[in-house]
């Protein structure tokens, strides 16, 4: 019988390599608006605690900052999955890495919400 | 099936950055692992260590008198390199997969290269000038 | 053919049984228009009778002698030594990468054909899904549209020897099974589906585009990954939505 791989996972590989594709694109986007207000529009470009309070007090960046987050974070972690897979990895090497990354993931993303909130609050206080 | 003497060597991690013998799709993708690499590590750099935001007005302030020094702007510029390549070819990748300009897929990755070095200098010079 | 003729050195891979490798060089006179191949068989028929190599037709439709040639995937019978070296140079002859090695220059190549099997893949292709010159098709063409060459794949192995993710893992099924799923279509032969939407299928390619560059024969499997893609992610949508 000729040697074949163990059974294919069914649809393991395709949502995730959109999300990162279409994560990816979304990312130069946002990127790019990213770097204009930071440094051409925001008031003395962000040098100052004050100007940063001053530069979330607007709801749409915070809205901005966390999309950009939450996509970079994912599509930086799926990226970095695809290639651990280039190491062939054992399966159950695989299953903690998936683990690994989900909670890296959410704690990045916890984290940084928390870091926004935490200024926007600066600004209404 | 004939009894091979030896597995098929796979040849592991050193043979992925290795650009000899290969065409420019392949340094495309090396090109792309590396600055993936590369952004990774910033990217996690960059969440801890706005922690600083957290810490008020002083600690942000005086983190911010440290980034200024030139060892800190050769590294954002590094950033801004990793960036605008992985960016631009992945933007390529992403047409691609979706059957958009295959044919011409080596000259969009030199134009989209000559891009991004031209971009890097302009932003290389405004940093180090400013 | 020119009277010209160069001297050149074959330097060629040898590996018998459970002996480690090694390269011997061969000293040849040839005509710079000759082929790689006529080379090996020189070498093989005054020099070496133990050199083993694979050969068939010598006209790059049978796929038999796919090699590595100074360092690049070579389909050795239509690769003029001029192409590779000049004269007092040499031609280094080393088996294709990522297939196992059973004697020289000749590889196990079960694995691989037992994949193009396993997708049907179809020896000769209709003249109604060739490429034309404008543009590639997938549905029906014109029939005097202007054909490239045919597409027909000769499973020489060439791209799989050149893909860099074949190379970490075998267990990727690689372009030219894929090329070959697609080519059927996921249309006319839903059941390709599972094997292809998998980690090791359609979704492992990292677009080096190294399979497009080495194949001697049209197949352009690069293009035929990404259409696959497609196909794949029309399917699973119409699996969402089409309520099957």
């Amino acid at each position: 019988m000729i040697e074949t791989r163990s059974a294919p996972k069914n649809g393991e590989g395709a949502w995730l390599w959109m999300i990162k594709i279409f994560g990816g694109v979304l990312i130069v986007v946002i990127l790019i608006i990213h770097l204009i207000v930071n440094h051409f529009i925001a008031e003395g470009g962000l040098l100052t605690y004050a100007d940063v309070v001053r530069y979330y007090s607007n709801p749409i960046i915070p809205i901005m900052e966390i999309s950009f987050l939450i996509l970079v974070v994912s599509h930086s972690l799926i990226g970095l999955r695809s290639i651990i897979l280039d190491l062939k990895p054992a399966r159950s090497l695989l299953t903690a890495v998936n683990w690994i990354f989900a909670v890296v993931g959410v704690v990045s993303i916890v984290y940084g919400i928390w870091l926004v909130m935490s200024i926007v609050s600066q600004g209404s206080a | 099936m004939i009894e091979s003497q030896e597995k098929s060597k796979t040849s592991g991690v050193a043979k992925w950055f290795d650009p000899r013998w290969r065409h420019s799709g392949t340094w495309a993708f090396i090109l792309n692992r590396v600055t993936a690499l590369g952004l990774t590590v910033y990217l996690y750099l960059h969440l801890v260590i706005l922690r600083s935001l957290a810490g008020g007005p002083e600690a942000y302030d005086g983190f911010l008198a440290t980034i200024r020094s030139p060892i800190f702007v050769f590294g954002e510029l590094l950033v801004v390199i990793g960036g605008l390549i992985h960016g631009l070819n992945g933007l390529r990748i992403a047409l691609n997969s979706f059957g958009i300009a295959v044919p011409y897929q080596r000259q969009l990755f030199y134009g989209l290269m000559v891009i991004a070095i031209i971009t890097s200098v302009i932003f290389g010079v405004r940093m180090f000038t400013a | 053919m020119s009277q010209e003729k160069w001297k050149v050195t074959y330097r060629i891979f040898r590996k018998k049984g459970t002996e480690s490798s090694k390269f011997e060089d061969f000293e040849l006179e040839v005509s710079p228009d000759e082929y790689v191949l006529d080379g090996v068989e020189r070498v093989w028929a005054f020099h070496d009778r133990s050199l083993t190599f694979r050969h068939a037709c010598h006209h790059s439709t049978c796929g038999a002698c796919g090699m590595v040639v100074n360092g690049f995937e070579k389909l050795s019978c239509i690769t003029p030594i001029r192409e590779i070296t000049q004269n007092g140079g040499v031609v280094k002859v080393e088996p294709m990468r990522n297939f196992p090695v059973i004697s020289d220059l000749v590889v196990d190549m079960g694995l691989f054909y037992s994949r193009m099997d396993m997708v049907g893949q179809r020896q000769v292709i209709p003249l109604e899904e060739e490429p034309t010159q404008a543009g590639i098709q997938t549905g029906p063409v014109e029939r005097d549209g202007g054909y490239v060459r045919l597409s027909d794949c000769i499973e020489c192995g060439l791209c799989i020897s050149a893909c860099p993710i074949v190379a970490t893992t075998p267990a990727y099924l690689g372009p030219a099974v894929l090329a070959g799923a697609q080519q059927n279509g996921l249309e006319r032969t839903p059941k390709l589906l599972d094997l292809v939407d998998t980690e090791d299928g359609v979704w492992r390619c990292h677009s080096a585009y190294e399979c497009t560059a080495v194949c001697p024969s049209n197949v352009e499997p690069a293009w035929r990954i990404m259409d696959l893609r497609k196909q794949v992610v029309k399917a699973k949508l119409k699996g969402l939505f089409g309520g099957s």
